[in-house]
């Protein structure tokens, strides 16, 4: 490792680039057209601004029904995606590389903390995805598979209803309602929050990250952030980190 | 120079015959009425507003109307009674509607004589019953819904309270009223109800085809819900929602009640509060975690400047 300046790890591949652009612009367009429905300002009156600017009810409801489905879609393509790289073996499973929630993750955030307050010398030592990363794959995950499901459920209700039990007639709506709706008010806090801190807001990647457009991140940072996977790469493939530009 | 003023006149005089015409004997009442101030009280007791906004009056749908077609009698008042006829089901029914109507009785029944159709539906309906065979006060006749007969604009027109974007506001001068909602067992919290369903958030937003309260509970002739004839009663609600959401089942309909989620329906309600805790929760979570790691963030930028590591 003579360079490991300007060298760089592929982290994520083109696949997963598309599939994080596709959930980006869905994610955006889902959440302004949908504030205007949650929290409704009379479209009549100088208030309604933000819903004339996704071009009035009608096309706003259009774009969102639009964006839901295409998310769905790209969130299906995500799962059938892994599950084929799982079992062709192009993807292993491995503890450091796993996004899978372990025990290890609830000590790392514990001595994170200790170390943000100055009680622990030593950062933990992160695989490939750290506890907040793992937190950040799982909640959309959940997300849209609620969001998704609530949602088609809403924008088809006639359809929907052949398929609910009589029993839960009188209160399945309203469940599903305020799932859609809370769960969405969960995951655009959650990302104005934590996401922009981490990939916007942070020293080192301000004003943002470049790994979405990439997929690489520098070796410095590959070293830093994600010790346990380095180590990995190192002891499996050495030679890739031998040859700058083909790691 | 005489000729254009004679074509100034005849223009000017046009203009006369464009506006809706008025009989002699409504400027001969207006001239006082349009400039009365204040209030007077009848010899009943009850006080009333006697000046009427003659601009506002002309351009009403009704401002062609001469005053004593509606006003046919005046019992508590000192003018001198003309002399039109009162039919005898006109005063028939100007005593069904008494209780609503303290002061003219035969000028609240004399919208009948127009608008006959509308009336009968409507002395059949909740509203009607609840006044002329209840001989409740405070229920809904004709003026509760459209304003006062001297300004009644087209229904079309934004000005007039029975419009699309101000029929949900009218029906919420009584429905949002808790005690009105207490003497006659109906469900508090409506409109607010409304409000929050995709129906009012549509409607809100401004969407032409949101339904409002009229689309799916009738207008002249509504009924109350548990009555067979109303369009949401159980067994109607399927052609009802079915206007507008083709193929809507039992379990369907059962969507739209205007219930608050309480205590009585405890799925939502438990629903609602588990994902408040979680997002508050999650929230929290979130914004401690940042700070904390900005502040070591910046810590570290400054205070401890990170060892470059030996190559290997």
């Amino acid at each position: 490792m003579t360079d490991a300046k300007t060298q760089e790890f592929q982290r994520f591949n083109v696949t997963f680039r598309i599939q994080h652009v596709i959930l980006l612009v869905t994610f955006l367009l889902l959440a302004f057209t949908g504030w205007s429905l949650k929290y409704p300002e009379p479209a009549l009156e100088h208030a309604g601004w933000w819903i004339r600017l996704w071009g009035g009810p009608k096309t706003a409801g259009i774009i969102h029904r639009v964006a839901g489905v295409t998310m769905v879609l790209d969130f299906l393509w995500h799962c059938i995606y892994v599950t084929y790289s799982l079992l062709t073996g192009k993807m292993k499973f491995d503890p450091v590389t796993t996004i899978v929630p372990l025990p290890k993750d609830v000590k790392d955030a514990m001595q994170n903390i200790l170390y943000f307050v100055g009680l622990s010398e030593t950062k933990p030592k992160f695989g490939r995805y750290n506890y907040i990363q793992k937190f950040d794959y799982w909640a959309p995950f959940w997300g849209m598979a609620i969001i998704g499901l609530s949602g088609l459920v809403l924008a088809f209700p006639t359809k929907a209803a052949i398929f609910l039990p009589q029993w839960s007639a009188n209160w399945i709506w309203e469940v599903f309602f305020v799932l859609h709706s809370d769960e969405a008010l969960l995951a655009i806090t959650y990302i104005l929050i934590m996401h922009f801190y981490s990939e916007h807001l942070k020293w080192e990647n301000f004003p943002m990250s470049m790994t979405w457009i990439t997929g690489k991140i520098s070796m410095d940072a590959f070293k830093h952030e994600h010790p346990l996977e380095y180590e990995l790469e190192l002891k499996e493939n050495p030679e890739a980190f031998k040859n700058p530009g083909n790691p | 120079m005489k000729k254009v003023l004679l074509l100034l006149a005849l223009l000017l005089g046009s203009l006369y015959f464009l506006s809706p015409p008025a009989s002699a004997e409504t400027f001969t009442c207006l001239a006082c009425h349009s400039t009365m101030k204040g209030k007077i009280r009848t010899d009943k007791g009850v006080l009333i507003d006697v000046q009427i906004d003659e601009a506002r009056f002309s351009q009403s749908v009704h401002g062609g109307i001469g005053c004593t077609t509606c006003h046919k009698t005046f019992k508590d008042n000192p003018h001198e009674p003309p002399k039109g006829d009162v039919s005898k089901s006109l005063s028939e029914l100007a005593g069904l509607v008494s209780p609503k109507a303290k002061v003219d009785p035969v000028a609240y029944a004399a919208c009948s004589e127009c608008h006959g159709d509308i009336y009968k539906r409507v002395s059949e309906s909740v509203h009607g019953k609840n006044v002329m065979e209840k001989k409740q006060s405070d229920g809904a006749l004709c003026i509760d819904c459209h304003g006062s007969p001297h300004y009644i604009m087209p229904s079309e027109s934004k000005d007039s309270s029975v419009n699309k974007w101000n029929i949900v506001k009218t029906c919420g001068e009584c429905h949002d009223k808790e005690e009105i909602a207490k003497k006659y067992n109906l469900g508090t919290h409506i409109v607010e109800k409304y409000d929050e369903s995709f129906h009012g958030k549509k409607y809100k937003l401004g969407l032409p085809g949101a339904p409002t309260c009229v689309d799916c509970h009738g207008a002249h002739d509504i009924k109350k819900w548990d009555d067979p004839q109303s369009p949401v009663a159980w067994d109607n609600r399927i052609a009802t929602c079915g206007k507008c959401h083709p193929g809507a089942n039992k379990k369907f309909v059962a969507a739209i009640t205007h219930k608050p989620v309480g205590k009585h329906n405890p799925i939502p309600f438990y629903a609602e509060k588990g994902l408040i805790i979680l997002t508050a929760g999650t929230i929290a979570f979130v914004i401690f975690h940042v700070f904390l790691e900005a502040f070591a963030d910046i810590r570290d930028r400054v205070f401890r400047k990170r060892k470059e590591e030996p190559h290997d």
